[in-house]
């Protein structure tokens, strides 16, 4: 046995627990989960059945507990795992699920085949098999933590340009974005970019919030490798961020993930250090409208508007009502897709395939029945509360031709604020508009 | 003007896509030899250096320019 396949074995034998047994154990074969699954919706076959995804793990795992399988592999179907065998199983996890779990959600026995595919998922990260860009993603986030100072004065450098946008867009001189603010009630987690950035900041600064910014990003690349070691130390940062600081609250921006492990997982990780409210900015936004912190026109976006549920934020997160809160109060004519909430179909981008240009093809295909819904619903906008999700619909938008405008909730609030100016980069949208148009002419 | 075998237009694409395409790009040429890119999203202001302390390879150029993109410089070392 290769000193790989011992360490893909060691890996599932320390994973195993209650839970993952269950689903090792539990199934029916009765092929409900097929339809469930997006892969399969898009290009029915067998490989894309859910239970035959699991049935590659679960017949390694009987090879390796249940003694009858180990004596007569033939006829229980149990197979002595090789690198070849690893190597299947590693393409399954990463390009054949992205840890949707609407087959769960589906499953009259509940089996959590997501639970498996992570499963498979570490095996690989710790055997060194996993997407090199993913293991690459987490570590440069890992790096980041351990010394701020080589990027912090290009950082804040950064803030200050988009401070002066802030002030220049909104008409506010005393407008600011905060970092590294000692005892603000908000800690805001960005991505990368400054287009979580700036129109959260456009918001916290009307709503009069008692906020600062994170120096680090909300996206944790461990999650998708299912390596708890590397998610910890990407998540740490934050922690300890905000435990110096001594902020009440985290507040993550639209990411799926990134709000499903900061308010599940990582609470539970950093037990004893970890004494704050977790919500995510949608749930902010609902908040500020309702109070009347924020004003926005429920007039300003005339055309279609459409919301995909992130499988993280809804499915996995809870957050089914509160984005439709936000977006009745600022489209005139929201469409749902169907079926959505917490059946909402996958769009295909989850499970960090975005990141795996290897796959691009299989993702593209897998989004086609959320192509098809989002045609169904005629809608020009289509919001997503989630990067990845907005980056897979950008592209199943130019492959299957929709047509369609790809926005995230914040974005559109700010433009329901009706600020002096449109952020830039946003000038076109305010083209739909009459008044807009007229504000963006001047 | 650099000494750079590759150009790559970054500009438009967010955060860790740059990092992504990167990554990728940079098995097209040789150790030692160099790429340049442009960018936009001023993420990769944190991302390109982390990434290349990470990787092993080095950043030999990071600049935000009067037009606001930002172009950078890598050496393959790995």
């Amino acid at each position: 046995m290769t000193e790989t396949i011992q360490l893909a074995l060691k890996t599932l034998e320390a994973q195993l627990n209650q839970p993952l047994e269950t689903a090792l154990e539990a199934c029916a074969r009765c092929g409900l989960c097929a339809e469930a699954c997006h892969y399969y919706r898009a290009e029915p076959k067998v490989e894309h059945i859910p239970a035959f995804r699991a049935e590659q793990l679960r017949s390694v795992y009987r090879y390796e507990h249940d003694f009858l399988s180990r004596l007569f592999p033939v006829w229980t179907g149990a197979k002595k795992l090789d690198e070849p065998m690893l190597a299947n199983l590693t393409e399954i996890a990463f390009s054949q699920c992205t840890l949707c779990r609407r087959c769960t959600v589906n499953c009259p026995l509940g089996v959590d085949t997501p639970l498996m595919m992570r499963a498979i998922r570490a095996m690989a990260t710790a055997s060194g098999t996993a997407p090199e860009i993913l293991v690459m993603l987490a570590d440069a986030a890992i790096e980041k933590g351990k010394d701020p100072s080589f990027y912090k004065e290009m950082f804040l450098e950064q803030i200050k340009e988009m401070e002066e946008q802030l002030r220049d867009v909104t008409g506010d001189e005393n407008a600011t974005i905060p970092v590294e603010k000692q005892g603000a009630k908000i800690l805001y987690v960005p991505l990368a970019g400054a287009h979580t950035i700036l129109p959260p900041a456009v918001v916290f600064n009307a709503a009069k919030e008692d906020w600062t910014l994170s120096i680090f990003e909300a996206s944790n690349y461990g999650v998708f490798l299912a390596d708890v070691n590397r998610a910890k130390q990407v998540a740490k940062r934050i922690v300890d961020e905000a435990n110096r600081l001594g902020v009440k609250e985290i507040v993550i921006a639209e990411c799926g993930h990134a709000y499903a492990s900061y308010r599940w997982d990582v609470p539970n990780w950093f037990a004893g250090q970890f004494d704050f409210k977790v919500r995510s900015l949608i749930e902010v936004l609902g908040d500020y409208i309702r109070e009347g912190k924020i004003k926005v026109d429920p007039t300003a976006i005339p055309e279609g508007v459409t919301y995909h549920d992130s499988c993280n934020l809804a499915r996995n997160g809870g957050l089914i009502e509160e984005p439709r809160y936000v977006l009745k109060n600022v489209a005139q004519d929201f469409r749902e897709m169907t079926p959505n909430k917490d059946e909402a179909i996958c769009c295909g981008g989850g499970g960090g395939l975005v990141a795996l240009a290897e796959y691009a093809e299989r993702r593209i295909a897998a989004g086609k029945p959320k192509a098809d819904q989002i045609k169904q619903t005629g809608a020009k906008v289509v919001v997503a509360a989630c990067e990845n999700c907005r980056l897979q619909i950008g592209d199943i938008n130019e492959h299957y031709n929709l047509n369609v405008k790809t926005t995230a909730i914040t974005d559109l609030v700010v433009r329901a604020m009706r600020l002096p100016k449109p952020l830039p980069g946003h000038e076109a949208e305010y083209l739909f508009e009459g008044e807009g148009a007229a504000i963006a002419r001047e | 003007m650099s000494e750079a075998k590759l150009f790559l237009d970054f500009k438009g694409l967010l955060c860790p896509m740059p990092v992504v395409k990167l990554a990728q790009a940079i098995k097209q040429i040789q150790i030692g030899e160099m790429l340049e890119a442009v960018a936009t999203d001023p993420g990769v202001m944190a991302d390109i250096p982390a990434w290349t302390r990470t990787t092993g390879n080095e950043l030999v150029t990071l600049e935000k320019r009067e037009d606001k993109t930002i172009r950078f410089v890598v050496k393959r070392a790995k």
